[in-house]
């Protein structure tokens, strides 16, 4: 399956929705509705709203997460924001500042 | 191993990163889209795209903006006005409806436009442009 990929020089202020793999090395500023797996690399900015399946964050975000699996933040990664899925994993090294929501 | 298995996630993603920089079928983006690199559109993007690249427009692809690129190739649906300060070229499978400036256009047959074009040409002396 072809995966979406943001470069990094690419800027996108609004709204990106669908139900495939995403690869962000950009920019994104708004929302992001997701079914399947986002990926924010390092280098990757991401200021929105982020509603999928799973996140892996090796970048930059700030926002709130609703994840229906998983959030990973990475070790370089870095999140401002809050995060509600089932299973959240936090890596050493990573930066992290929000509330956590697992349903327990 | 986990090492191992993570430092073969980071390649596999790396050589991602070698390629143009694609918005596959599934996706749809609505809003302002700017960047420096070439973009391949196989989905669907809605707003206003500004790019100093290439940008192609495949056949699955639906695009509904207004763009300022240097060269655009269309294959798909294209609504919008376009800006090039290259070239751009409407292909056999694709259909376009917007008015078009650039300095070169190309319009292959097959092809469906609606719109005006505008190439900067130097009209001959004594042509009147009619109003």
């Amino acid at each position: 399956m072809a995966n979406t990929v943001i470069g990094s020089s690419i800027v996108i202020d609004g709204e990106i929705s669908g139900d495939e793999d995403l690869i962000i090395q950009g920019t994104v500023k708004g929302k992001i509705q997701l079914k399947e797996n986002l990926f924010v690399e390092n280098g990757g900015v991401v200021e929105a709203d982020i509603e999928t399946q799973t996140v892996t964050i090796s970048g930059q975000v700030t926002g709130n997460i609703r994840a229906s699996d998983k959030v990973e933040i990475r070790a370089d990664g870095k999140m401002v924001g809050d995060i509600k899925a089932p299973r959240i994993l936090i890596a050493d090294g990573a930066t992290f500042k929000g509330n956590v929501d697992m349903d327990v | 191993m986990a090492l191992g298995s993570l430092r073969l996630m980071k390649e596999k993603t790396s050589m991602a990163a070698g390629g143009p920089c694609i918005i596959g079928k599934q996706i749809t983006i609505r809003g302002n889209l700017t960047g420096s690199e070439d973009l391949v559109v196989e989905g669907r993007i809605e707003g206003t795209i500004t790019l100093r690249n290439h940008l192609t427009i495949e056949e699955s692809g639906v695009v509904e903006a207004d763009i300022d690129v240097a060269d655009l190739t269309v294959n798909g649906e294209l609504r919008g006005d376009i800006t090039a300060s290259q070239s751009v070229s409407i292909n056999a499978s694709a259909k376009v409806v917007g008015n078009i400036r650039a300095p070169r256009i190309i319009i292959e047959d097959g092809a469906r436009f609606k719109g005006s074009i505008e190439m900067d040409v130097a009209l001959p002396e004594g042509v009147v442009v009619p109003r």
